[in-house]
């Protein structure tokens, strides 16, 4: 019997009716235990109560889906090597709030937590991108999380060894208190070597190993602390539920981790493995075992804790980082303790690190945690996993369709370098030479070089994968679907670009409260939106994350930003294009498809105007990228960018810088009514445009052998427009 | 039988793998050797170090490393002549061992790889290392050609070659620089320096030419893939670029 006794719910977030609930089933008051369980399973951050029901209208499924949304990470399929298949593991994670108040921490264990979500499918971790949203940087908190959460994404991916290869940043006074940190990681596994996040058949009797640092404080409540809005007052109380980073010692739970997997596979043993996230022990332990059809025993004692006396709630549902959770058969279990323990001596390298037996698998679906040999939690495993589900009103968000508006008369002259220099547009190079781009020498297109980051993840073999991330803020101030759409659209071009086949998507929608129904409104709106646009593009999400409640004190939520990341495949990765302008006398194509307006470009940004966003055409998106893609076939694509922020201008200046930088002496000659506008779309260098079928393709100019750009007879000097590009942020990370 | 080489890992290495797949690509015998195993590399003919951050670069990169049980091994070693390369956190190991420059007592740092100027950041920047000796002064150049361009990438927070004058003077007159930062076109100036370094050395020789410890990464950029604007031949998998080091290190052994 479960002592009851809770002397009030202070310092958890749910609310009377869920616990009105949780005491009419368990026919008593909850225990401290199970109320923190509790507080953790069905804060939105580990159960999309208010979001679930919407995201089920987006594609999930389909030809190249190897893994749906559900477990730790979606899998999409590759490619064939040497007659295996490989699939590409994909994760997306916010790390929002936390990394708002302690901006190092929040994003060094946000790119731990997706890494770990990657590795327990049993793949190998092959890289990472991030979508960065800091505020206007002239304030100093805003200055410090901009620079802090920087420095913590690389310094734990680089000490981790995963390439930084993809991402993007902005920088925009809406998100002033609440920054947005997405990361996503992938990952390589040969699709009959999947591990899932779940307890296998027959694992009646089973162990349940936990492996990682030693279970402390920190992180305690950390659930549902992303699960509502933040307070400045609440700052320093904030800060403890934030955890705290060791990539050193993931460094090695990876390496150690992928020889435990290598053992598994020789042995033909299946296996659940899981990361712990949000919801700490408890959380990890019911789900692994509840998804799989059982219950779970789990014995506090057995836990390896930093600090001894700690109340059991905190052991069963602080948020420590760099753990794991395997369910293994008894006899392999003493093997799987000796590689973590003795060959990769994980407790010298952190303090009172180690894996450890905690527990059972039980055929009983209940999920039974005992401490000091009293039962201090006794529930049904599925009601704590189970769908708890929040209906919540919402306005309807009114479309804005694309009437087309007067172009403004534009002085190229003037306003291109405004343009380039412009906090959406200019060089993220100071930034990201943080990131280590290139560690396992797999790389093939790096961070910054290209629309998308390429890499060759097999040894011995031509696949490659390429990565990008896009997702608007300019536009999901103006209209949440819209930009939604674009997000999908954006991914996916910036893929195209680099020569890949799009086969999958990922997302992370940060809003703002779901309990006001014009913020959640927009949410339910942007979901619409991707679902349309991956629906017309034949495109799949396999995975994805929801971060609500990004508001600040006075009630304003930050512009919609559902952040996509799209996933692109190659046969043969030599086929990938390489950044640059190549040759003089080549022909320069616009792709595209869009009206040209100027409504959220940066043009309008600059010239502080306002316009409806374009209407789409998916048909006219799916022949561009059929034409990109001809081009290549043929051997005629000599470079590709994706038509976006700044417009088809910076993306032309953008080549010439790669060329320059490169030592190729060439430029561009176009002539084009206001290439300042965001006409998606690509711009190709072609080596012979009468090669391919140019229905619906402009051609705008051609290459020259000079480094300047003549746009429409004004001229720019290729490396003073680099030095514009360039400085801006150098100021920031220097 | 060929000559086996060790990659030791430290807990907290992170470029392993890529560089014993480079070596076996360049036709060495390279395996791992895993710090609870040290002495399992008594059984090795040549030793490579790789990149990382080997105990978390406590006290400062390489420090605790260079005291590893792994290192007495390694540095006995290269004490009876085998070779010994080390690349980034490797070479800042070598360092702090002593084994580099090795120009004042015997074990002790004479120089450091000290956090980089101006910006004392982690910088990742694509770079190439002029071989700055003759080829043969160190047995893991030799098969290089004279003023050997290498591809390579930067990647680190402390390769800023540090000493005082009189050392640095020690350093040159010694033929100890064996790599210097340069620009694609092998032109060398301090813009082509990523980090400050003293002398523009990416790289340092012992006196004997048997230890060579080199700050950037060649083993990044040294296959055709990483590199689809120089490819040379037309197999994307095979190894070109910085592999030139790696196969030199190779021959070096046969």
């Amino acid at each position: 019997m479960v002592s009851s006794g809770v002397s009030g719910t202070a310092n958890v977030a749910l609310r009377d009716d869920e616990l009105a609930r949780i005491e009419e089933r368990l026919g008593r008051a909850p225990s401290a235990v199970e109320l923190h369980a509790f507080d953790a399973q069905w804060s939105e951050h580990c159960s999309y109560k208010s979001s679930r029901h919407h995201l089920k209208r987006l594609p999930t499924s389909g030809a190249g889906v190897v893994l749906g949304p559900g477990e730790d990470a979606g899998i999409l399929h590759l490619g064939v090597h040497e007659g295996e298949r490989y699939g590409v593991v994909v994760a997306h994670e916010s790390h929002n709030h936390p990394s708002q108040v302690v901006p190092f921490e929040g994003a060094a264990t946000g790119v731990g937590g997706i890494v770990r979500d990657v590795l327990c499918m049993g793949a190998e971790v092959i890289g990472l991108a991030d979508g960065l949203r800091f505020g206007s940087v002239e304030g100093a908190h805003q200055a410090y999380v901009a620079t802090s959460a920087v420095d913590g994404i690389g310094a734990y991916g680089n000490a981790i060894g995963v390439p930084n290869v993809a991402g993007d940043v902005y920088f925009d006074a809406g998100f002033d208190e609440n920054c947005l940190v997405n990361v996503v990681a992938l990952g390589i596994v040969n699709e009959n070597e999947i591990v899932h996040s779940f307890a296998p058949k027959n694992a009646d009797g089973w162990q349940i190993v936990l492996v990682g640092k030693a279970t402390d404080p920190s992180g305690f409540g950390g659930a549902s602390f992303s699960s509502l809005s933040l307070d400045s007052e609440d700052a320093e109380l904030n800060k403890g539920a934030v955890q705290v980073p060791d990539p050193f010692l993931e460094n090695v739970l990876m390496r150690a981790s992928y020889h435990v997997l290598r053992l598994l596979r020789q042995l033909a043993i299946p296996a659940g493995f899981k990361d712990l996230g949000a919801g700490g022990i408890v959380g990890c332990s019911a789900e692994i075992t509840a998804h799989g059809g059982y219950g779970a025993q789990i014995d506090l004692d057995a836990v390896n804790v930093a600090v001894e006396g700690m109340a059991p709630q905190v052991i069963a549902a602080g948020e420590t980082q760099e753990r794991l959770l395997w369910v293994v058969p008894p006899e392999i279990a003493p093997e799987v303790l000796r590689i973590y323990n003795d060959v990769f001596t994980l407790p010298d390298v952190a303090y009172n690190a180690r894996a450890g037996v905690i527990g059972q698998v039980t055929a009983e679906r209940r999920y039974v945690m005992r401490h000091r040999g009293e039962v201090v939690m006794d529930v049904e495993s599925e009601f704590l996993t189970g769908s708890i589900r929040d209906e919540l009103p919402y306005t309807e968000v009114i479309r804005h369709e694309g009437a087309v508006d007067e172009l403004p008369a534009v002085d190229v002259e003037a306003i291109f370098p405004q343009v380039l220099a412009h906090r959406d547009v200019c060089s993220r190079e100071p930034l990201y030479r943080r990131y280590d781009a290139v560690v396992r020498g797999a790389t093939v297109l790096p961070r910054g070089r290209a629309d998308a980051g390429v890499l060759a993840p097999i040894p011995g073999s031509r696949l490659g994968v390429a990565l990008a991330v896009a997702g608007n803020p300019r536009y999901g101030r103006i209209d949440p679907r819209y930009a939604a759409e674009h997000a999908v659209l954006e991914a996916m071009r910036r893929v195209v670009a680099v020569g890949a086949r799009p086969i999958g998507l990922t997302d992370c929608l940060n809003f703002g409260n779901p309990r006001k129904p014009d913020q959640y409104g927009a949410f339910v709106a942007a979901v619409d939106g991707l679902a349309h646009a991956a629906t017309q593009l034949d495109l799949a999400f396999v995975s994805g994350n929801v971060s609500l409640y990004n508001e600040s004190g006075d009630g304003l939520a930050v512009p919609a930003s559902a952040i996509v990341a799209a996933i692109g495949a190659f046969d043969n990765v030599g086929d990938a294009v390489t950044p640059g302008l190549k040759e003089p006398g080549s022909t320069l194509l616009w792709i595209g498809s869009r009206e040209l307006v100027v409504g959220g470009s940066v043009l309008a940004d600059v010239l502080g105007i306002e316009g409806p966003l374009p209407g789409l055409s998916y048909g006219a998106e799916r022949a561009a990228v059929a034409i990109v893609h001809e081009a290549i076939a043929r051997g005629v694509l000599r470079s590709c960018r994706a038509v976006r922020d700044g417009g088809m201008l910076t993306a032309l200046a953008r080549l010439s810088f790669d060329a320059m930088l490169r030592g190729r002496t060439v430029g561009a000659e176009i002539d084009f009514g206001n290439p300042l506008c965001e006409g998606g779309g690509f711009l190709c260098e072609v080596s012979d445009a009468g090669a391919i079928d140019l229905t619906g393709v402009l051609r705008v100019g051609e290459t020259n052998d000079r480094r300047e750009l003549i746009v429409n007879g004004v001229r720019f000097d290729v490396r003073r427009l680099y030095d514009v590009w360039s400085q801006p942020l150098e100021e920031l990370y220097p | 039988m060929s000559a086996r080489i060790a990659v030791p890992v430290f807990p907290g290495t992170n470029s392993e793998d890529e560089t014993v797949r480079l070596l076996r690509d360049c036709g060495g015998d390279a395996e791992l050797v895993h710090w609870s195993e040290p002495d399992a590399l008594r059984q090795f003919d040549a030793y490579v170090l790789s990149g990382g951050f080997a105990y978390e670069d406590r006290i400062r990169a390489g420090a605790v490393a260079a005291h590893d049980r792994m290192m007495d091994l390694v540095i006995a070693a290269a004490d009876a002549g085998k070779l010994v390369f080390g690349i980034c956190n490797g070479a800042q190991i070598l360092l702090e061992a002593g084994l580099v420059p090795g120009t004042g007592p015997a074990r002790r740092p004479t120089a450091a790889f000290a956090k980089n100027a101006p910006s004392a950041h982690f910088i990742c920047r694509h770079v190439h290392l002029r071989l700055a000796l003759e080829p043969g002064r160190c047995a893991i150049t030799a098969a290089l050609p004279s003023g050997a361009l290498i591809p390579a990438w930067a990647a680190h927070a402390e390769g800023r070659l540090a000493a005082t004058p009189q050392r640095l003077e020690e350093i040159v007159s010694g033929g100890h620089v064996a790599f210097v930062y340069a620009h694609a076109d092998g032109t060398v100036d301090s813009e082509a320096v990523p980090n400050g370094s003293a002398l523009g050395c990416a790289g340092l020789v012992n006196r004997d030419g048997n230890v060579l410890a080199i700050m950037p990464h060649p083993e990044r950029d040294a296959w055709n893939f990483n590199h689809l604007d120089l490819i040379e031949g037309d197999d994307v998998l095979a190894p070109s670029g910085g592999s030139a080091v790696f196969r030199s290190f190779v021959q070096a052994l046969a």
